[in-house]
């Protein structure tokens, strides 16, 4: 049953606008709450298409989505509230005229809700994040002038502050130095236990996998090629096709 | 130097400074959104439906109105999808709305249609009145008030617009309203500024404030105050040496944002 999974696939196909084929098909993927899965697969395996069709910013052609028991067609706004996504590779001017701590709070946006103002309540939120991810020096520094990993790290901050039911993260190690992949792999596996949050991560390494992740799900030119346990992937024979020593061919 | 008496120039001094609050506010939206195509486009659409109203004898600034809030209807969902892009915007509806407006100027009956037309054209200070004052006050309120209400939305929306539509921001609502709103603030300064260059008065203050501020905030509260200063300072040297109005509060921008670059600490290159 739908109700039980907070995010529940069927027979999903994805087309991009403008575009005849489907980017991803026969998607069937049920997530249970609380579970926390890794999405990889060689580049253009359609991992972010599948990000963005589950909180709705893209439409699916076909099949049926089901976030937290809503259809995601007619719910997006709604799913996208209780949903923190992180964008892959995000790119940004360094002339960018706004400060990171309002960076941080634009993530609370949606969820606080039309015709009411940030209080008090939402900046410890944004400063609570911001601490978190090691960045609350940061708050008054505008955020074009950041490193990679800096700002990465500030997006991070977004989207917890918005203090999601399910976090989609998309490549949430790119641009990290090995301290900060650490750092913020130990402050996921601690959210996720402490909150009991879905998370889903896209990542290219397999030797990146958070110590939480209990799932992986391969990808290949559109279709999940593999779902299973993390340790039945990571022994599995075909992975090594995929993988060589845990690094995408 | 004109003297004129204070009942004359008062309504006139509170309509540019209204004009100045309403256009450079809306110009801190359009300069990050990239909106400046479609808002040429929008704002010479209000100069060829005011051209319009002049020939057939209709309020001007009623005709600009639903000339500009036509273009943003046609080519807003254009424009918001990429699918039309900003040259083919510039290139096509900017030389057709100009094309119409010289057409329906021609046509313009009698010696003071004539005499409105050349105001739509350069602008002129004594030709905003009673009525149009009130309808800015109107707007300026109410852009007050819009920006203060959805203040985080906005934020949100500007930082980038995808990411306020992953956080659970209906984006086309704001979209739509900040648009309808540019070409509420153009038609409406038209009168004043006149319609070849009232979208300088949209771009120049906040292409200006650009140059010193790294926080957006900041940019929402100078953009409108160097639109005002403007407006007063251009209005001052129109009294005094008798420029067209218009073109002397366009000026006094222009050489603000050439003073901002020079002197910017960010050295940006603006919109
Ligand atoms: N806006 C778009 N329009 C058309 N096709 C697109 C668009 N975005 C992506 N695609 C195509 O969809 C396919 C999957 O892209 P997607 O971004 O989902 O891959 P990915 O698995 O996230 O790759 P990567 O590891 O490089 O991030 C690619 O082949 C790409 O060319
Ligand atoms: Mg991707």
């Amino acid at each position: 049953m739908k109700n039980n999974y907070i995010i529940y696939l069927e027979n999903i196909e994805t087309i991009y606008e403008g575009e005849k084929l489907p980017v991803i098909q026969n998607i069937n993927l049920k997530i249970k709450s609380g579970e926390f899965i890794a999405i990889i697969g060689p580049n253009g395996a359609g991992k972010t298409t599948l990000l963005e069709t589950i909180n709705g910013l893209l439409p699916y052609t076909s099949g049926k989505g089901f976030v937290y028991g809503k259809e995601v067609i007619k719910n997006k706004l709604d799913i996208r509230k209780e949903t923190g996504y992180l964008i892959q590779n995000f790119e940004i001017d360094p002339q960018t005229p706004f400060l990171c701590k309002d960076i941080v709070m634009s993530g609370r946006s949606g969820k606080i809700g039309i015709f009411k103002l940030t209080t008090k309540k939402d900046w410890e939120k944004v400063w609570y994040s911001m601490g978190l991810v090691g960045m609350i020096d940061f708050a008054n520094r505008p955020v074009g002038k950041l490193s990679g990993g800096e700002f990465q790290k500030i997006l991070l901050a977004r989207v917890l502050a918005q203090q999601p039911r399910i976090l989609l993260l998309d490549e949430p190690f790119s641009n990290l130095d090995f301290t900060s992949k650490i750092q913020i792999e130990t402050l996921l596996n601690r959210i996720h236990e402490k909150h009991n949050i879905t998370v889903v991560i896209v990542s290219h390494d397999l030797s990146f996998v958070p110590s939480s992740c209990d799932r992986i799900i391969v990808m290949e030119k559109g279709h999940i090629i593999m779902d299973d346990a993390k340790e039945n992937i990571l022994s599995s024979e075909k992975i090594d096709n995929i993988f060589q020593n845990g690094v995408l061919k | 130097m004109i003297s004129l008496p204070w009942f004359i120039i008062l309504p006139s001094i509170i309509g540019a400074i209204l004009a100045g609050f309403a256009c450079s506010t809306m110009g801190a939206f359009v300069v990050r959104m990239n909106l400046a195509s479609i808002g040429v486009a929008m704002s010479h659409a209000a100069f060829a439906g005011a051209a319009f109203g002049v020939m057939m004898g209709f309020d001007p600034t009623i005709t600009a109105i639903i000339f500009s809030f036509g273009t943003a209807l046609v080519i807003g969902p254009l424009a918001e999808k990429a699918r039309l892009q900003s040259n083919i915007i510039i290139g096509f509806i900017f030389s057709i709305m100009i094309a119409l407006a010289f057409i329906f100027l021609n046509y313009a009956p009698g010696e003071a249609a004539k005499g409105s037309a050349l105001n739509i054209l350069w602008g002129n200070i004594l030709y905003i009145d009673f009525n149009d004052s009130l309808l800015l006050l109107f707007l300026s309120f109410f852009v007050m008030i819009f920006i203060f209400v959805f203040y985080k939305e906005l934020i949100s929306l500007l930082f980038n617009r995808k990411l306020a539509e992953a956080s659970g921001i209906n984006t086309k609502i704001f979209y739509f309203s900040i648009l309808f709103l540019t070409g509420f603030a153009v038609a409406l300064s038209l009168k004043l500024v006149g319609g070849l260059l009232v979208f300088a008065l949209i771009i120049n203050p906040t292409s200006t404030a650009y140059q010193f501020f790294y926080d957006y905030k900041k940019i929402l509260i100078f953009s409108p105050l160097i639109g005002i200063i403007s407006c007063l300072i251009g209005f001052y040297l129109s009294l005094m040496v008798d420029f067209p109005i218009g073109a002397s509060i366009v000026i006094v921008t222009t050489i603000f944002f050439a003073i901002a670059i020079y002197v910017s600490p960010k050295r940006y290159k603006g919109n």
